[in-house]
């Protein structure tokens, strides 16, 4: 390609508008995904604490009564567990609520309100079933709901913020609400969009560079070479891509394979990576790599071929050029666009896939990603909670929307004679 | 004809026993034996079952029917599929290939047939429509719909269908899990009744899944043939809107909806697998994870080796098709 076709390119890119908003989007998932990768802003370990109590709707809505009333009874449970203890007030300090911590009042105190609610709640319990009683009468509703308010404050009151920690990070916490071990579904999102991004960068990138090797290979080298690569892809292309997913991750899974590479390599990988092997993405990368490099590999080898009899590669053979050179000089820059396209659609595959594999136990193995987010969730629509799911499926619609969006104008844009 | 489909077959089998020798290499990288009887196996149980199973002869350099991987390329070309399961005693490996095979096709077929019928239709109509409300709307909703995972399709689909169906009409088409074999009843009360209830919803949820992808790449096909001479020509001579579509339009792009109907093979294998476990139907999808999660190494192996058959047959087929449909492809 010319500097002038480049540029029209780019000019037809810049005024594509739906194009550069889905081109901003990525960018905005990937400044994400690199902050949670490579500073400490936020660690695994805060997807996996409690911060409240399990299963609270997100943007601060409030639950059904029966519901509230149990949330707050829990809590002012494990008061009373800990004041009936031999030492309560060393046990009063380790008692929580989620990431809320038991204010230092004295026993007496504690005890004092704690009878002023026991009263509350026994008659809140008193009646057959709170939730249809609030929908149905609006005078018993508002009694109901004033004890409710009065139990909470209560609670308000005795619980306190642990230290350092800010009532605006509580509530950035709690903005989509909690999963059903109280743990925060917005942390949890948002880590997941490190797991996402990781996972669809190294395996589109490893992929199609892989893949764009052997295909230019094979197209301008012909012969002996090309049937090879022939032969290797036909043969990662003829297992159907989900089965060969399984094998390999049953390669990995347990601690073989992390002992042989630390044999082979003299514990050097422990050392790089820390951790063992299959703990690690390591795993899921090898395995997507294994499957994606058949794509980039097909085109590109087609393009090769037909470049290769073009006159400006025969003029440069002609000038004694050395065939890497060609290769790299000539060739590997007009199948350029081949290789972003191949990559784009790489990146939504591997995403999607890495969440069928999560789902399917095979993937990712330590902290959450949106396809354990959703696997999760599967009990929890059927009682009626959505937002665990509602959160996994809008942050990865949006990324994956946005690559579609972005995959079918950079094609439209660079590969007008593509069909489909 | 037959000399084409003969020189495609051959080609295959190399390719073949390469994916026999990957998957059985990469079911070797961790020890068979001791990930089936875990950690608390003494070393003389480990021997024995290693012994058992021939896993102490030599991987590859030896005779056909000495090494590991050459008896297994015997026993694969020879339908030989004796070897016992671990994890279900009493049973070959070619007893569970035998009960698993029917319930997934039982699930796949029906899908590709009625994913690749209901997408073309849709195709054809948005494509008659080109640049117009419906078409627009149809592309726009196909790639939302490509953008949701298909486990929410799944989480959701079985919600409506299996819960809240039921609360509402109090009547209850489907079963969330299960499945009936025909052998279990008679092949009337099967079709008209057992199949519906345990696998049309998953059926259903797969269609609608894959329907994002297929009627976008139809779209395409029907749009690029719809701006071909011969549709001008169809034209000219009075053909109606309907026999333009269906009888010229359709006819020509037959190879790529070919091309297409096997390259989703593959991800229907995926939906099958997901869709199997989801709704627990005892088909190869569920066995191979199972397998998989209880090390049960020769069901694992001989699984694989299967699926890749059977995906390899279906694109020979294709390309049976594809000469079938046009004469120039059997002659390059």
């Amino acid at each position: 390609m010319t500097d002038e076709t480049h540029s029209r390119s780019l000019q037809k890119f810049l005024r594509h508008r739906p194009a550069l908003l889905s081109l901003s989007i990525i960018l905005l998932y990937g400044a994400t995904a690199a902050v949670l990768i490579f500073s400490s802003v936020m660690t695994m370990e805060h997807t996996l604490e409690p911060v409240a109590a399990f299963n609270l709707p997100g943007f601060s809505r409030q639950c059904m009564p029966e519901k509230r009333l149990r949330d707050v009874e829990r809590s002012f449970r494990r008061i009373e567990v800990a004041l009936r203890r031999r030492n309560p007030i060393e046990q009063l300090k380790s008692v929580t609520a989620g990431s809320l911590v038991l204010a230092s009042h004295d026993p007496a105190y504690l005890q004092s309100r704690l009878d002023q609610v026991d009263g509350i709640i026994d008659r809140l319990y008193g009646y057959e079933d709170l939730d249809q009683i609030v929908q149905d009468s609006a005078q018993d509703a508002s009694a109901i709901l004033d004890q409710l308010n009065e139990l909470e404050s209560v609670a308000t009151e005795l619980f306190t913020l642990a230290e350092g920690r800010t009532e605006a990070g509580r509530r950035f916490r709690l903005l989509l609400g909690t999963d059903k071990q109280g743990r925060s579904i917005l942390l949890r999102a948002i880590w997941s969009v490190r797991v996402a991004i990781l996972v669809g960068f190294v395996t589109g990138m490893v992929s199609v560079v892989f893949g764009t090797a052997l295909g230019l290979v094979a197209g301008y080298f012909g012969g002996w070479i090309d049937h090879a690569v022939n032969w290797l892809y036909s043969t990662f292309a003829s297992i159907p891509n989900i089965v060969l997913l399984i094998v390999l991750s049953f390669a990995f899974d347990g601690g073989e394979f992390d002992d042989l590479l630390n044999r082979w390599t003299g514990n050097f990988a422990r050392k790089i990576i820390g951790v063992p092997v299959q703990e690690t993405l390591i795993p899921v990368f090898i395995a997507f790599c294994a499957t994606y490099w058949i794509g980039p590999c097909r085109v590109i080898r087609g393009e090769a071929l037909k470049l290769r009899e073009l006159e400006y590669v025969q003029a440069a053979q002609v000038l004694g050029y050395g065939r890497i050179r060609i290769l790299l000089r000539h060739m590997l820059p007009n199948v350029a666009h081949l290789m972003l396209i191949n990559f784009s659609l790489l990146f939504i595959g591997a995403i999607k896939s890495e969440v069928i594999l999560s789902y399917l136990g095979l993937g990712v193995k330590k902290g959450p990603s949106w396809g354990i987010m959703i696997k999760q969730s599967g009990q929890e629509v059927i009682n009626g909670f959505y937002w665990q799911i509602g959160a996994a499926t809008v942050f990865m619609l949006v990324l994956v929307l946005a690559f579609n969006i972005l995959s079918d104008a950079v094609q439209d844009i660079l590969d007008p004679r593509h069909v489909g | 004809m037959w000399t084409y489909f003969l020189r495609r077959l051959l080609y295959n089998v190399p390719v073949f026993i390469g994916i026999l020798l990957l998957v059985m290499v990469a079911l070797r990288v961790r020890d068979p034996v001791y990930a089936y009887l875990g950690k608390n196996a003494s070393a003389d149980t480990i021997e024995a079952k290693r012994e058992e199973f021939g896993l102490t002869r030599p991987f590859i350099l030896a005779t056909p029917m000495e090494s590991q991987f050459g008896s297994f390329v015997v026993q694969v070309f020879t339908l030989d599929f004796s070897d016992d399961s671990w994890d279900h005693p009493g049973e070959t490996v070619g007893d569970i290939l035998g009960r698993c095979i029917g319930p997934s096709l039982a699930l796949s077929i029906p899908a590709l047939v009625l994913t690749t019928v209901i997408s073309v239709i849709i195709s054809v109509v948005a494509a008659s429509f080109r640049g117009r409300l419906i078409d627009q709307s149809l592309v726009i909703a196909a790639v939302i719909g490509m953008s949701v995972s298909f486990l929410v399709y799944i989480i959701f689909g079985q919600y409506w269908g299996a819960y809240l169906l039921p609360e509402i009409t109090g009547y209850k088409p489907f079963a969330i899990n299960g499945y009936t074999h025909p052998s279990e009843t008679t092949w009337w009360e099967y079709i008209t009744y057992h199949w519906p209830h345990h696998c049309l919803l998953p059926v259903l949820i797969s269609v609608i899944v894959a329907m994002g992808y297929d009627t976008r790449f139809y779209r395409a096909v029907m749009v690029e043939e719809s701006g071909r001479d011969y549709i001008t020509t169809a034209r000219a001579k009075g053909a109606s809107q309907i026999q333009v579509m269906f009888g010229h339009m359709l006819k020509n792009a037959m190879i790529p909806i070919i091309t297409r109907v096997v390259i989703t093979i593959p991800f229907l294998i995926m939906g099958s697998f997901l869709l199997e476990t989801y709704f627990t139907i005892p088909g190869m999808g569920r066995q191979l994870i199972l397998a998989v999660e209880h090390a049960d190494f020769p069901v694992v192996q001989a699984f694989t080796a299967v699926l890749a058959a059977i995906y390899i047959l279906a694109n020979l087929l294709t390309d049976v098709l594809y000469a079938l449909v046009d004469p120039r492809v059997r002659l390059s």
